[in-house]
């Protein structure tokens, strides 16, 4: 049954490897070029690995601008900014509106707890102070941005790895959905740390040159760090408020693969399992869709996986279909990853343009995939985007938008 | 809501100190006797006479639900939810291998695997970032329980992770009902899981949250008493089926309880990692969330607080319910941390077993009441046998939750 409340993205906000706000976002993304570089939050030099997709300083005017900002977490800075930039473009009155948070993250304080750890036992000097650990639990993001926006609402942290950005945006459409909130800031911020960074390398997963998802030489993921949030709300709520919409949610589902703790099931079968229940939520058929920004990591499990679940969803359609692959960009954001992604989909949207993956190098032919490679595509009409993420542990999630513009809704 | 379909809770698995099973949990709630033990201090990690016990979980019945080889590749907390999974699976009277993509997992945890973080920046600043290992990193996930259960029980449903701290459990409970309600999910295993490391302990103990040793070095908890000083750290986990009350109907399921409804709200005035003096903000969001749901303060036959013998923990939960009740007599107020300790599967065991009319002891440790707070916990007597119980649960920094439950006789 198609739920009968319409929902809208009235607003968006972005902390990404490119810089601080979605203009920084969009110029990155459209430019081709990687931000993936050598970090410098911490020392790579005893990894595997030394890239990432770090987050430049924060120009001064926004540290100013934000109160309490020295006490906050890496993660909570980019949540509290990326919330305040989505709610400016918006126009809404946050304070006393019925609003909730639903935030995304899988480390949230971890590396200012890596700090106060090392310290702890002693391979750090200083202090272990407690102040550290002060936004050290997986909520901490998502209380930041209710404390700094006054929010009285539901606000729910998800932590499900890299699923968790996407499902806390469904956490939302579906909190708008049966009316607990009017409006809903969803999205996700998760901080680059030494035990992600060590962990993938652990696992062989990072590759030692930027990734490159979906392409013949792909050898493994980048990790990066951001934040990405959408403002969005009931379609009436944004029209009594003569609010421009900048895209519609049009659905959402959610699945797990039950198969193995980090590899995906071989066929897709998660996935694809989640994007049939987004899009029958959406009330759309497969050939409907007009572009995928897909969860592309670079792995080589993800890629193959997720491309089989594709060509099972979308059959000879798929050649048709441009697909994204953001985390080329950027760097794989962990928790947040589906909310920066939902950020750049909008942006697709609002530009007509979908973002190029960097390098010219075609896509693996192989995986039967058009891949947006070596300049930005036009997008005709009013297209309809499916986004996608799997996460550890099998957690899937796929959320299905579409353009505003040019609809006369 | 009137007009929804009605949910209900059709089994119930706890591991906690007290209990490796439902009924054994329901034991320890009618005759509670909480025995912490002594926490390993021998890293270094605590002050000098902090606190030093926890109630921790007895492991020895755990390969009656999961085999060593599954075992050796979880962290405790995973272990822990899987073997509560598994209890709840049977009590529901499901068949394990008949789960499936109906089946929804939600699960609710504040510290995930705390133990596999702690040794994985452990082995990367004391041997350097190569030596971790992998098997490690993908159990240190918030969602490794959650991905667990799915995978040792085959539920290929939603998987969701909620971590809010000590409103995770309702929180939980909100994204399980919508799960049902929306017919995403033909049926939810929802979970409540922790544990409690040497570490963790230190953590909390530095941030004076627990309870500090007593004269004859007792450490109580003590919800609502004038002289408080903490709560009891504890770890395990409560897993609970939860379908339509038509799909439990249909396959002749018994019926623990009912979910009526569940809710959260945030109190941004609320200091980042404490309670706020003033229950004001959360007082109005509980108020509306009872009228929505066609419930006055009278209706309310047993409260399940989420008091745990924290000074400022348990003044925002008494004056929460104080606002509320207005000045008139509180009904039966149960604080399960008193039993178990504070952690959420406490929570959620406490609130489905006292829905589903089972007796509740005294609440240990209380012996004083707090006059600032007004509030005296379950004294033992017999309970009503209840229409409505109310959970209400309050975190540090902000975040509280609530939820409805209804008796599950009332459903046959």
């Amino acid at each position: 049954m198609k739920p009968d409340c319409r929902i809208v993205v009235t607003g968006i906000g972005a902390v990404s490897a490119y810089g601080w706000g979605v203009d920084s976002l969009r110029d990155g993304l459209m430019s081709g070029s990687t931000a993936i570089g050598v970090p410098t939050v911490f020392d790579t030099s005893e990894h595997r690995t030394h890239l990432a997709g770090e987050v430049p300083p924060v120009p001064q005017p926004l540290r100013s601008s934000i109160r309490g900002w020295d006490a906050l977490s890496r993660a909570d800075q980019f949540a509290v900014a990326a919330a305040d930039e989505a709610i400016r473009e918006s126009g809404l009155e946050i304070r006393g509106a019925p609003c909730g948070v639903f935030f995304g993250g899988s480390t949230a304080g971890m590396l200012e707890c890596e700090e106060w750890y090392s310290r702890l036992i002693g391979a750090r000097p200083g202090r272990p102070r407690l102040r550290l650990l002060a936004s050290q639990q997986l909520n901490g993001p998502g209380d930041a941005v209710a404390r700094h926006q006054r929010v009285t609402g539901p606000v729910q942290s998800v932590s499900s790895a890299c699923a968790s950005a996407g499902l806390a945006v469904g956490a939302a459409v579906e909190a708008i959905r049966n009316r607990s909130v009017d409006i809903a800031l969803a999205g996700g911020s998760d901080s680059l740390c030494q035990l992600t960074y060590g962990g993938f390398n652990s696992l062989r997963s990072v590759d030692a040159e930027p990734c490159r998802p979906f392409k013949l030489d792909r050898a493994g993921l980048s990790l990066g760090e951001g934040a990405g949030v959408l403002v969005l709300e009931s379609l009436d709520h944004a029209h009594n408020r003569r609010a421009r919409p900048l895209a519609e949610v049009l659905g959402y589902g959610a699945s797990c693969d039950a198969h193995h703790m980090t590899a995906p099931h071989p066929q897709g079968d998660g996935i694809l399992r989640a994007s049939e229940i987004a899009l029958a939520d959406a009330g759309l058929r497969p050939d409907e869709v007009t572009f995928i920004n897909s969860h592309g990591t670079g792995t080589t499990h993800n890629d193959p996986a997720e491309c089989r679940a594709y060509q099972r969803l979308f059959d000879s359609h798929l050649a048709m279909i441009p697909v994204t692959a953001t985390k080329a960009s950027i760097g794989h954001v962990l928790g947040a990853a589906g909310a920066l992604e939902a950020v750049a989909t909008v942006l697709a949207f609002r530009d007509s343009v979908i973002h190029p993956s960097p390098g010219e190098q075609p896509g693996d032919a192989e995986l039967g995939i058009d891949l947006v490679v070596g300049s930005a595509r036009r997008l005709e009409g009013r297209p309809v985007a499916l986004s996608t993420n799997l996460a550890f542990g099998g957690a899937n999630v796929a959320i299905v938008m579409q353009s505003w513009a040019g609809s006369g809704s | 809501m009137i007009g929804q379909p009605r949910m209900v809770v059709t089994g119930l698995g706890v591991v906690d100190a007290n209990a490796w099973g439902a009924s054994e949990a329901a034991d320890s709630f009618a005759h509670p006797d909480p025995r912490p033990i002594a926490v390993d201090r021998s890293s270094g990690y605590h002050r000098k006479n902090g606190s030093s016990q926890a109630l921790l979980v007895d492991t020895t019945p755990q390969s009656n639900w999961l085999s060593p080889l599954a075992a050796r590749r979880m962290s405790a907390v995973s272990r822990f939810a899987v073997c509560a999974a598994k209890m709840a699976i049977k009590d529901a009277g499901l068949d394990p291998g008949a789960i499936g993509s109906e089946t929804a997992v939600v699960v609710s945890t504040a510290y995930g695997a705390a133990n596999i973080s702690e040794q994985i920046l452990r082995q990367s600043f004391l041997d350097g970032p190569t030596a971790l290992s992998p098997a490690l990193f993908t159990e240190s996930v918030a969602s490794a329980p959650a991905a667990q259960i799915a995978l040792n029980c085959g539920a290929r449903g939603a998987n969701v992770t909620v971590t809010q701290s000590q409103a995770g459990p309702a929180v939980a409970l909100v994204q399980s009902l919508n799960e049902l309600r929306t017919g995403r999910s033909e049926r939810v295993l929802i979970a409540a899981a922790d544990e409690m490391t040497p570490l963790m302990h230190a953590i909390l103990d530095r941030f004076l949250a627990l309870a500090r040793p007593d004269d004859h070095g007792a450490e109580r908890a003590r919800p609502f008493d004038r002289d408080r000083t903490g709560w009891l750290a504890a770890e395990g986990a409560t897993v609970a089926v939860l379908e339509l009350e038509s799909t439990a109907r249909d396959r002749g399921a018994p019926i623990l309880a009912e979910v009526m409804a569940a809710g959260n709200a945030f109190d941004p005035w609320s200091p980042r990692s404490g309670w706020s003096r003033n229950p004001g903000t959360l007082a109005r969001s509980l108020s509306r969330f009872l009228r929505e749901n066609d419930r006055t303060p009278a209706d309310i036959d047993i409260l399940v607080s989420g008091a745990c013998g924290h000074r400022g923990a348990d003044r925002l939960d008494g004056g929460l319910l104080t606002t509320i009740w207005q000045g008139a007599v509180l009904p039966p107020v149960l604080a399960p941390a008193a039993v178990s300790g504070a952690h959420g599967g406490s929570l959620l065991a406490g609130s489905i077993l006292a829905a589903s009319g089972k007796d509740f002891g005294p609440t240990p440790g209380f012996e004083n009441a707090d006059p600032e707070l007004g509030v005296v916990p379950h004294d033992g007597r017999k309970l009503p046998s209840p229409d409505c119980v109310l959970l209400t649960t309050c975190a540090a920094g902000g975040a509280a939750g609530w939820a409805l439950f209804g008796q599950g006789d009332r459903c046959n």
